[in-house]
């Protein structure tokens, strides 16, 4: 994957852009609103992450407002140390696709970007999810393991298709709760973890190789394999 | 004397009631001036006719002789008489001579005339011809004077009195006045001072300096919460903060110093972000609660439906209460139409069903209930029948900060109840914190949105089965003031 990271703050862009090489994405970096732009516009990327306050007169709400009116499809994640839900609100509004507030774990990060680049390829909601064996099907709301159906409550299809859309992705908690529950809010305990336990129980927990894992300090993926 | 709006306001006052004063007598004045004239001409026209008669059945004989006995008979020399030849010699009557500026014309005219010991007098005569004799008929004047002098004395005492009595009361006034804008005055410099205890002093009745007094007082209070909560916030941040920052110091300068082998270094690392993501959790808290004090999340106020939004949280918080055995209730009598910040309202439902999970012993029961109260209030309510919260520490334990003894040990960072309650003051409410007996039982009320359509298209409520959770208390609201 490639992509662009328009981040003013040196620490934080070196930190970003190795992870992201790790991560085994080719990554660009500008360190002003101007660079940004100029690649933004110049280069096809997959994912863009925009630091939303910027040195100098460009900004990168700016930026994104610019791409988006030129007809720049490329989703864009919003960084940015505002936390108020309008700035949210407003970054969204002005063509983001997700925000992230500073400071965020990486992990977090790199899921957000997977899920904007999955997302960005285009998603068909009536064709049928697999994974290994787990089958679901988005119409009937059949779930199957192997030959045998799974009977799920409403949120728990709501958080397994999401998994499942994510497969091989980790999913944190946190957007978890954004495109599950609709929460934008920290619920402090460890509520979304009861709920994977729960769901583990019914897709995992009478077969051999489980699909729905735990990801230590990111979150929770749904995988076949090893 | 000092210029002042009361003494200027005074002053108009009296000139004011003078000039109506002036107005109302000057045409009585007049009228009065009028009638006495019209009167006395017709007095002194009458004596002349009499003395006509008598000239015509008598002759100058005659009447000469009736005038002298008139003359004679009074007592006070009110009546002028003079009866003259044609050349103007006296003949009898109780004037030497002829006053020279009295014409012989017939005719009424208003001289000065010296009477006798009297002195010059401005007398009203009447001038008739009898043939060839000139009679001369008048009325002293002086009866009438003292009433003139009463009229003129009783409008110089009504003018004195009115500018004495404007005056003092522009006085007292202005000094009651200034006496209250002094102690006003007083006040604000001691709050300008640092002192935000002071309040502007208020009496019963309900003037516009009163009103205006409280409306401060109203302000003042509002400043006081605020400054304190900021003194509060930040002696806590100092507390609340410095843990876990000290913590992390020391793990780091540990790592530094002992340069322990990697294993042990990486869990110290793990052991240093999870440090950092606690001082991050409580920061967001602070800057959520900061936002939501300084009431700028209006923009996110939409119609929903408050039923809806407790089901969502009740089933978000399901399998944490099944984990601890706790029986989790919701009960809703329909939908329920208000206007308000689904967000914050879920995070505020959200943080008081947490505390229930807390505080709810092993094996106990919440209770989450939506209702409609009588006053056009919706209502949502959490009850455990854990501990519960003493009378004592009900109004601390919304202070940001606030860990009651019970919660030592729990994990939280003593916002959740201050958030819940910034949340209620938004939408113009406040967090009712009640015994369940056993257990605490939180409940906001939210005004009822009738414009609001989006509760009526949502499906039915979901109430589940039944338990042994306390029935509810009618709606209590409560003026915003318990976080201080």
């Amino acid at each position: 994957m490639k992509i662009l990271l328009v981040e003013d703050n040196e620490r934080v862009a070196q930190f970003v852009v190795k992870g992201l090489q790790e991560a085994g994405h080719t990554t660009d970096h500008a360190g002003n609103g101007r660079d940004g732009m100029f690649l933004a516009a110049s280069e096809p990327y997959d994912v863009i992450i925009m630091d939303r306050m910027l040195p100098g007169d460009i900004d990168g709400l700016a930026i994104i407002e610019v791409l988006r009116k030129t007809g720049k499809r490329t989703p864009i994640l919003i960084l940015s140390a505002l936390t108020e839900v309008d700035d949210r609100i407003r970054g969204l509004r002005s063509g983001g696709d997700d925000y992230l507030t500073k400071p965020f774990a990486f992990g977090e990060l790199l899921a957000r970007v997977d899920a904007l680049h999955r997302r960005a390829k285009g998603v068909d909601t009536e064709v049928p999810l697999t994974v290994g064996d787990l089958h679901m099907d988005p119409l009937t709301r059949k779930v199957t393991r192997g030959d045998r159906p799974i009977a799920l409550q409403p949120r728990e299809f709501k958080l397994l298709e999401y998994l499942m859309r994510h497969a091989g992705q980790v999913v944190t908690r946190t957007m978890l709760l954004e495109n599950v529950w609709d929460y934008h809010f920290d619920p402090q305990t460890n509520v979304v973890d009861v709920h994977i336990s729960k769901l583990r129980q019914k897709i995992d927990a009478e077969f051999e190789r489980p699909l729905l894992r735990t990801v230590r300090n990111a979150g929770y993926t749904v995988t076949a394999d090893d | 004397m000092m210029r002042s709006t009361a003494v200027s306001l005074a002053l108009g006052y009296v000139a004011l009631g003078i000039v109506a004063l002036v107005l109302f007598a000057a045409p009585l004045w007049y009228a009065w001036q009028v009638t006495i004239q019209d009167e006395r001409v017709e007095f002194l026209q009458v004596d002349a006719r009499r003395l006509a008669e008598v000239f015509r059945r008598d002759g100058a004989q005659g009447v000469s002789s009736f005038i002298d006995a008139r003359v004679r008979m009074q007592i006070a020399g009110e009546r002028i008489l003079l009866l003259t030849d044609e050349s103007l010699h006296p003949l009898s009557g109780n004037l030497p001579a002829w006053p020279a500026n009295v014409p012989t014309v017939p005719g009424n005219y208003k001289v000065k005339v010296q009477l006798g010991d009297h002195g010059m007098q401005t007398v009203l005569v009447h001038v008739v011809k009898l043939d060839s004799y000139n009679l001369l008929v008048g009325r002293d004047n002086a009866l009438f004077a003292p009433l003139q002098t009463r009229f003129w004395y009783g409008l110089a005492a009504a003018v004195a009195i009115l500018s004495i009595a404007g005056l003092m009361i522009g006085l007292i006034s202005r000094r009651a006045l200034l006496t209250r804008i002094d102690s006003i005055r007083q006040t604000v410099s001691a709050i300008i001072h640092g002192d935000l205890k002071h309040r502007l002093p208020t009496h019963l009745n309900d003037d516009e300096l009163n009103t205006l007094s409280r409306t401060i007082n109203g302000m003042l209070e509002q400043i006081e919460l605020l400054v304190h909560g900021v003194r509060n916030v930040s002696n806590s941040i100092a507390h609340d903060l410095r843990t876990p920052l000290a913590e992390l110091r020391s793990r780091l300068e540990e790592l530094a110093l002992i340069r322990p082998p990697p294993e042990q270094t990486y869990a110290e690392i793990d052991g240093a972000v999870a440090d950092v993501d606690r001082v991050i959790r409580i920061f967001d808290a602070l800057l959520r609660l900061a936002e939501i004090d300084a009431g700028l999340r209006r923009s996110g106020f939409v119609a929903l439906d408050l039923a809806d939004l407790a089901a969502s949280a009740v089933e978000f918080y399901a399998p944490a209460a099944e984990l601890k055995n706790i029986e989790l209730v919701f009960r809703s009598d329909g939908p329920l139409p208000v206007s308000g910040d689904p967000i914050l309202l879920a995070q505020a439902l959200g943080n008081l069903i947490d505390n229930a999970l807390k505080y709810a012993p092993e094996n106990g029961a919440i209770e989450v209930a939506v209702r409609r109260c009588g006053d056009g209030n919706a209502e949502v309510s959490v009850s455990d029948n854990g501990p519960g919260i003493g009378d004592s520490e009900k109004s601390k334990v919304v202070e940001r900060f606030y860990r009651g003894d019970a919660s030592r040990g729990t994990p939280g960072v003593g916002l959740g109840l201050s958030l819940v309650q910034a949340v209620a003051k938004l939408h113009g409410s406040s967090l009712v914190l009640s015994d369940a007996t056993p257990g605490l039982r939180a409940a906001v009320t939210l005004p009822l949105d009738a414009a609001n359509t989006v509760a009526l298209a949502t499906a039915p409520p979901q109430t589940a089965p039944g338990s042994a959770v306390p029935a509810p208390v009618t709606c209590v609201r409560v003026p915003t003031s318990t976080s201080s």
